[in-house]
């Protein structure tokens, strides 16, 4: 067995095959950013971060989100190897970015909640097991190269 | 401290939960046990596979506790002093366990309201269980 039981990954790709990854990633990013008003000091040349709306509605927001889960949803394609797939951007968050792992723990959570927006009654308690584990496995490969 | 309209906010959640408590509080704790099965181990007298019934009695009990932490947002100290005594005399939950609670409750508002549950009142109702959080394990030492 690999990092998902066979359940878990029918679980997690029927789901991930109905998200807009475009547009969540910037919800996720969004959101992480107004919850975890922190995480804004990554973001400072974004312009406008002064209120929820603002931030939900920067495009500079939604352009990096949608980088970011479009990364996340090619290392889904890896799920057996997400240390792998990831190695290269770990070790560009460590020396180039400075980015605390525990950030990517938040974003994890932040994009399980985003999802159970989208998904409601349909992201039960087995749907969001699955995807508590892959999020946490993608923080965890992310932060396997720091040094 | 949460500030006028953080706790406004977090009126407006509560207002979407009252009375439904027990049926949130099971769902709350089934999440939990689903998605962090170790969590279980604070709940040996529910058995290996809690049954309907005693999730909606637990978890009625936990919403409950946080309805009345909702009333009294400005003094949450005198409010659960009696449940911090608890947890620190009787139930030592490590406080490692409290986000995956909070992370539970998020994702148990998000599926059930859906559009309802703005980014405005998941921060203010994070910022606020965190606080509760603090309140329910400060006594540990």
């Amino acid at each position: 067995m690999g990092f998902l039981t066979a359940e878990e990954k029918g679980l997690v790709n029927g789901l991930w095959g109905k998200v807009n990854v475009d547009e969540v990633g910037g919800e996720a990013l969004g959101r992480l950013l107004v919850v975890y008003p922190w995480t804004q000091r990554f973001f400072q040349s974004f312009g406008d971060l002064s209120s929820a709306d603002a931030i939900m509605g920067n495009s500079k927001v939604k352009a990096h989100g949608k980088k970011v889960l479009n990364s996340f949803s090619d290392g889904l394609k890896n799920i057996d190897d997400l240390k792998g797939a990831f190695a290269k951007l770990s070790e560009l968050h460590c020396d180039k970015l400075h980015v605390d792992p525990e950030n990517f723990r938040l974003l994890g959570n932040v994009l399980v909640c985003v999802l159970a927006h989208h998904f409601g009654h349909e992201f039960n308690p087995q749907v969001q097991a699955a995807f508590q584990k892959v999020v946490a496995g993608v923080a965890s490969a992310l932060a396997h190269r720091y040094h | 401290m949460l500030s006028a309209q953080e706790r406004a906010h977090v009126a407006q959640v509560w207002d979407l939960i009252a009375g439904h408590e027990a049926a949130f509080g099971a769902e709350l704790l089934l999440r939990l046990f689903t998605v962090y099965p170790s969590t279980k181990t604070y709940f040996k007298h529910l058995g290996v596979c809690p049954d309907e019934a005693q999730l909606l009695t637990h978890g009625q009990r936990v919403l409950e506790a946080v309805g009345v932490a909702v009333q009294h947002t400005d003094h949450l100290r005198a409010a659960l002093s009696p449940l911090a005594d608890l947890h620190a005399q009787v139930l030592r939950v490590d406080p490692a366990n409290f986000p995956q609670l909070i992370q539970c409750f998020h994702v148990m508002l998000a599926s059930h309201l859906q559009g309802e549950f703005t980014v405005q009142m998941q921060a203010a109702w994070d910022k606020f269980l965190t606080e509760v959080a603090v309140v329910l394990t400060e006594k540990y030492r």
